[in-house]
This record gives C-alpha cells, sequence and structure tokens, in this order.
C-alpha cells in the first residue's frame, strides 16, 4: 500500500517539473534563459570596456580637451594622427619603449627558461629555491620601484655599492638613474629582476609537461643530453617559452608604473617609454583628442603584433 | 644480435623489493617472455638491462661485456615503450630515423631512408611516414614503436607490453607478425607481459616471474606442462587451474596437499559413478565450446565441455581424474 503511494506520488511530480511544461509555463526558451545569464555580463562589459574604447576613438577625431569641458568639440578628422606619427618626440619614445621591450622579454626568457632547465632537474631543496626565486614578483610595482630608486643611490645604494666591489670603481663615480646611457639600462634591469621568475614559472610548466619516457626512449635511441635538449626539450617546451614571450611583450610595451616611480621617464626623455608620454600629454598639457589618438595607435600596434605572434604560436603548438 | 646475461640481479625501491636474484640467460636469436601479475618485476628486469634502472645487486652482461654500470647509450639495445612514448612533435619517419641519425653512428641519409622504408613496409605503416606521431591511431602508434627499435640492429629488443594496450582484434594481428618478423630477423628478444596468450604463442621460453622471484623458466610446454609450483601452473591455462584439496579424491601421492587439475585432468561422465560427484552450478556456451562450473563439495571447478554434451544447471555428473598435478603444503610440485 506504502509502496504503491510513494510510486504514485513521484509520476505525479514527474510530470509538474517536465522541462517542457516548465518552459510553456514561464514562455522561456533555452535561448532566452541564456540570453538572461549573460546580459548582466555583457552590459558591464560594454560599460567598461567596449564604450570607454569608442569614446576614445571618437575624441581622438576632435580638438577636446578635458580640463576645457565648455570649449565647443571640433572634428579635426585624422590631423592628430598625422602630427603624431610625424612627430620625432613620439619616434624617440617608441624607440625607447622597444629597446626596454626586447631586452626585457630576451633577457627574462633566457634567464626564466635557465632557471626552470636547472629548478626542473628536482635537486636537493628545489622547491625552497622556488618559493625564494619567486618572490620579486609577489611584490608590488610601488614596492619594487621605491626600494630599486634607494638601491641605484649613488652614495648608499646596494646595487652601486657591489658593483664597485667587483669593478673596483668608485660607488659614487656613477648614477644608473641620472646618467643618459645608464638609465635605460637601470629600468631593464628592475624588470628583468621582478619578472623573470614569471618566465620561469610558465617555462616550468612547459618542462614538467615533458614526460620522463620520451627522455628514456632518447636515451635509448643513444641521443646525447645535448640533442636531447635541441630536439626534445626545448622544441616540446617552445609553445610555452612564446607564450610568456607573448606576456612579457604586452605587458611590457605598456609599461608605465616602475619607470614612472624610477626616472619618470628621464633624465631629459631617455626612458621616456610611451605610455609615459602618453600620460603627460592627457594628464599634464590635458591635450585629450591628441592623447586619444595616440592611445589608439599604440592599441593598434599591441593588438596587431599581438596577432600575429599569436599566429605564429598557433603553427607552433600545430606543429 | 647477441647473449644476454643477468646474474643473480636484486632491485629495491624504497621499501619495495622489486626483483630478488634474478638470474636469467638469453640466448642469441631467442625469445624469451617474461610472464607475471601487475608488479611482479617484469618491467624492472626490462629497465635493468636497458641500463635505465641501476641493480642494488648483480651484474648483466650483454655479449660476454659487463655493462652493469654503463648508460643506456652504451649498451645497444633497443625499447618498446608500454605507453608508446614516441616523440610527439616529430612525423613518422622522424620518429623512426631518430635513433639512427644519433651523431655516433654517422648513417648515411640514403641508408636511413631505405631503411626506414623497409621496417615501415614490413609493419604497413609505409603510407603513414609523413603523418605526425601524435595523428595516429593506438594501433599505428604502437607499430611506429616497434618501428622505431626495429631500425636499429641492437643486440637485444626490450619489449614491455607493447600489446596491451591495444584492442583484441589487432593485438592478436600484432602478434603474429612481431613473431614474423623476429623469425625473418633471428632478432633476439626479452618480451614482457602478463598475458598468457602472447607468452604462449610467441616466445621460445618463458619465465615465470611473481613477487620479484624468477619461478620457472623453459620452454611453452614444459612451463604448462611441467609447472614447478601450483603459482606457476595458475599462470597458464584456460580456464584457470582448478585447485583442490587432495583429500577431496583418493590416491594422492605422500605429502601432497593440493591437486591441480586442468581441464584435459578431469573426465567427466553423467550419473554418480565416477571418483567424486558433483553438481552443475553454470553453463557458458562460447560457441565451440562450453565452461562448466561444478561444484564439488562446496569448492568451485572449472572445466571445458563439449556443447553437445548437452549439460544443464542442476545436473549430477561424476569426476574422474586423469594424471593431474599435485602440490605439498607450500605449493611445490610432489611427482605423482
Amino acid at each position: 500500500m506504502n509502496e504503491l503511494s510513494a510510486s504514485s506520488r513521484i509520476t505525479y511530480r514527474a510530470v509538474m517539473v517536465r522541462p517542457g511544461v516548465a518552459r510553456r509555463i514561464r514562455g522561456l526558451s533555452d535561448k532566452t534563459l541564456a540570453w538572461l545569464f549573460i546580459t548582466p555580463t555583457i552590459l558591464l562589459l560594454l560599460a567598461i570596456n567596449i564604450f570607454p574604447l569608442l569614446w576614445t576613438i571618437y575624441l581622438s577625431f576632435t580638438n577636446y580637451r578635458a580640463n576645457r569641458a565648455n570649449v565647443p568639440t571640433i572634428w579635426l578628422g585624422a590631423d592628430w594622427y598625422r602630427s603624431i606619427l610625424t612627430d620625432p618626440d613620439i619616434w624617440a619614445a617608441m624607440q625607447v619603449t622597444a629597446h626596454f621591450v626586447i631586452w626585457t622579454v630576451l633577457i627574462e626568457t633566457v634567464l626564466g627558461f635557465g632557471l626552470a632547465y636547472l629548478i626542473d632537474k628536482k635537486f636537493r631543496g628545489h622547491g625552497m629555491w622556488t618559493t625564494i626565486i619567486l618572490l620579486p614578483m609577489m611584490l608590488s610595482p610601488a614596492v619594487v620601484g621605491n626600494f630599486w630608486t634607494f638601491l641605484y643611490q649613488p652614495q648608499i645604494g646596494l646595487f652601486n655599492y657591489v658593483v664597485a666591489f667587483f669593478t673596483g670603481r668608485a660607488a659614487s663615480s656613477f648614477q644608473m638613474l641620472g646618467d643618459v646611457t645608464l638609465s635605460p639600462w637601470a629600468i631593464v634591469i628592475v624588470d628583468a629582476w621582478m619578472w623573470t621568475p614569471y618566465v620561469m614559472l610558465i617555462c616550468l610548466a612547459g618542462l614538467r609537461s615533458i614526460p620522463d619516457y620520451i627522455y628514456e626512449a632518447a636515451e635509448v635511441d643513444r641521443a646525447t643530453k645535448w640533442r636531447q635538449f635541441w630536439s626534445i626539450t626545448l622544441p616540446m617546451a617552445l609553445p610555452f617559452i612564446m607564450l610568456a614571450v607573448l606576456f612579457r611583450g604586452i605587458e611590457n610595451f605598456k609599461m608605465f608604473d616602475m619607470v614612472n616611480l624610477l626616472t619618470g621617464g628621464g633624465p631629459g626623455s631617455t626612458t621616456e617609454v610611451a605610455s609615459i608620454t602618453l600620460k603627460r600629454a592627457a594628464f599634464e598639457s590635458w591635450r585629450t583628442g591628441y592623447s586619444s589618438a595616440f592611445a589608439i595607435i599604440l592599441f593598434v600596434t599591441v593588438f596587431g603584433l599581438a596577432n600575429i605572434y599569436v599566429k605564429a604560436l598557433n603553427r607552433v603548438k600545430s606543429r | 644480435m647477441a647473449e644476454v646475461e643477468i646474474v643473480s640481479v636484486s632491485k629495491a625501491f624504497g621499501r619495495t623489493q622489486a626483483l630478488s636474484d634474478l638470474s636469467l640467460t638469453i640466448g642469441n636469436g631467442e625469445f624469451v617472455a617474461l610472464l607475471g601479475p601487475t608488479g611482479a618485476g617484469k618491467t624492472t628486469a626490462l629497465r635493468l638491462i636497458a641500463g635505465l634502472e641501476q641493480p642494488d645487486k648483480g651484474s648483466i652482461r650483454i655479449d660476454g661485456r659487463d655493462v652493469t654500470g654503463d648508460a643506456p647509450a652504451d649498451r645497444d639495445v633497443a625499447f618498446v615503450f608500454q605507453q608508446y612514448s614516441l616523440y610527439p612533435h616529430l612525423t613518422v619517419f622522424e620518429n623512426m630515423a631518430f635513433a639512427l641519425r644519433a651523431p655516433t653512428r654517422r648513417v648515411p641519409e640514403a641508408d636511413i631512408r631505405a631503411k626506414v622504408q623497409e621496417i615501415a613496409r614490413l609493419l604497413h605503416i609505409e603510407t603513414k611516414l609523413d603523418n605526425k606521431a601524435t595523428q595516429l591511431s593506438g594501433g599505428q602508434m604502437q607499430r611506429v614503436a616497434i618501428g622505431r627499435a626495429l631500425v636499429r640492429s641492437p643486440s637485444i629488443y626490450l619489449m614491455d607490453e607493447p600489446l596491451s594496450s591495444l584492442d583484441a582484434k589487432l593485438r592478436g594481428e600484432l602478434r603474429l607478425e612481431l613473431k614474423r618478423i623476429q623469425v625473418d630477423l633471428g632478432a633476439t628478444i626479452l618480451y614482457v607481459t602478463h598475458d598468457q596468450t602472447e607468452a604462449m604463442t610467441m616466445a621460445s621460453r618463458i619465465g615465470v616471474i611473481e613477487g620479484g622471484r624468477l619461478m620457472q623458466i623453459g620452454t611453452p610446454r614444459e612451463i604448462y606442462e611441467n609447472p614447478v609450483n601450483a603459482h606457476v601452473a595458475a599462470r597458464l591455462g584456460q580456464p584457470a587451474i582448478n585447485l583442490l584439496p587432495a583429500a577431496l579424491f583418493g590416491g594422492a601421492p605422500a605429502g601432497a596437499e593440493t591437486i591441480g587439475a586442468r581441464t584435459e585432468h578431469l573426465t567427466i561422465a553423467r550419473g554418480a559413478d565416477g571418483d567424486v560427484s558433483a553438481t552443475v552450478k553454470r553453463v557458458e556456451h562460447l560457441g565451440d565450446q562450453s565452461h562448466l562450473h561444478l561444484d564439488v563439495g562446496g569448492r568451485p571447478v572449472v572445466t571445458l565441455a563439449d556443447p553437445e554434451a548437452g549439460f544443464g544447471a542442476g545436473d549430477v555428473v561424476s569426476l574422474r581424474l586423469n594424471k593431474p598435478l599435485f602440490f605439498d603444503a607450500r605449493g611445490w610440485r610432489v611427482a605423482a
């Protein structure tokens, strides 16, 4: 008797929650429901990403200045773009940026992969070393910028002291941040110090993904360690290395905070990377239209380069 | 090709003794199979010969030369791994040519090409040479893995369950092919498996390994007909040997505690006029024959029967023993 009533209750309930019926009651198709769920996210993205982008594009064609909002806005066409692309100061900033990006990415990749290769050998205490090496990237760029300012201090700075110790030159005979030839390298050194661990981490993931038995097979196939490195380790870790290069490249192309803290673009404009030029134009000279155009040029450059690069990355991956 | 000798080798991993005092000689051109359950130490034995592990005790000699401390590259062995272990970013051709391209070998490129193509034809993968190793099916990958070993002419081929990850049909085909290739090339092979059919059909000698010890080594017939103990007897035969207390039947020799009865040791008849009577519990029809599950004095016995005999569940039958095997209390063989 009990069993019978239980089973009839179950059947009754099953009818009640049949999806088709529920759908008809509320008038919602699966598609409507899906839209309902993603609409808040889309609205948020539109508000904080797409709208500012479109607004910036609009402003880049006008004489708009954020500090003189009541001056009537005039449509200027591509004037800003023309003047930016022919401005030698802009090209100088682009060169400073290129120097910074190329050297940091190169140094970080070589050192990062090298460290990953060593850590992957699983020597005694490799876990502890990994943690120690990872410390710099866990710090805030503001902190890093400030304490490297101290390290680079000619009289009391540890960096100058160490260089002096090894080269025999007087510690106060050079200024890393105040010298036109040294300061571009000063910011490269700090960025490499801070972000090599990050590249190492990604490379380490790549190296750990190569199974041991591949090396064992190569060992039996009489491949020397040298050949194992070039024909197994490097090709199989290459997609990871390329990914690290992509992340670091994009990140450093728009470098601002650390360089701004260390040198503020100086001395002169020797370390004035593109985003510092941009910040000055936008928030010191208040040339909003002009800086919008520059921002769009930077955006298109990074976007274009990254796209070409991702295509290459995919080719390597599918190899 | 050369003779490979393993002399009283022991190997432990932490507190697990993987191999204890293993001695084994694989003659030139011989196909020896190591048969045993998972964790018996079969793979460890292969890895020790390859040099991928170092023994704690004992020595390994290849062609009369002591190679115990040598690196894998200096031993001239080829290894087929259970997980294929192909180089995923290389093509089939490059995978097979990899070992030939070792700088120390200086094989001319034309010879490499010819050799790889010859072996690829042998394994029926000659149309796949330009494919990526990862674009192949499991069976094809395993052929490439075998091919990668076959392009070389090493002292010995070491094969670690190369067919275990394939489906039954492919396994059967490759079993035949591998045996044919071994005979054609006169190759020396040490083959590790837990599949008794592979061991029985391919090997010229079978070594049964259990708990890190070599229980017995001999031709498939010797191992099957004259097992030294109950472990070895239980490894071979389908359905598995029935181990029954000697007291159940009369006429056991002195010291015999257990009777080992394979299907050919049991004669079944209807009625209750044999040595022992039994009840049919279940009949499994396999087509050409049937598995008969019997109950003999409360103990399960499985044997084969002709489907024509028409036994059914509940039938009472009688069993007669016909030269069965006898084992003592510790499982060792007792002469009849």
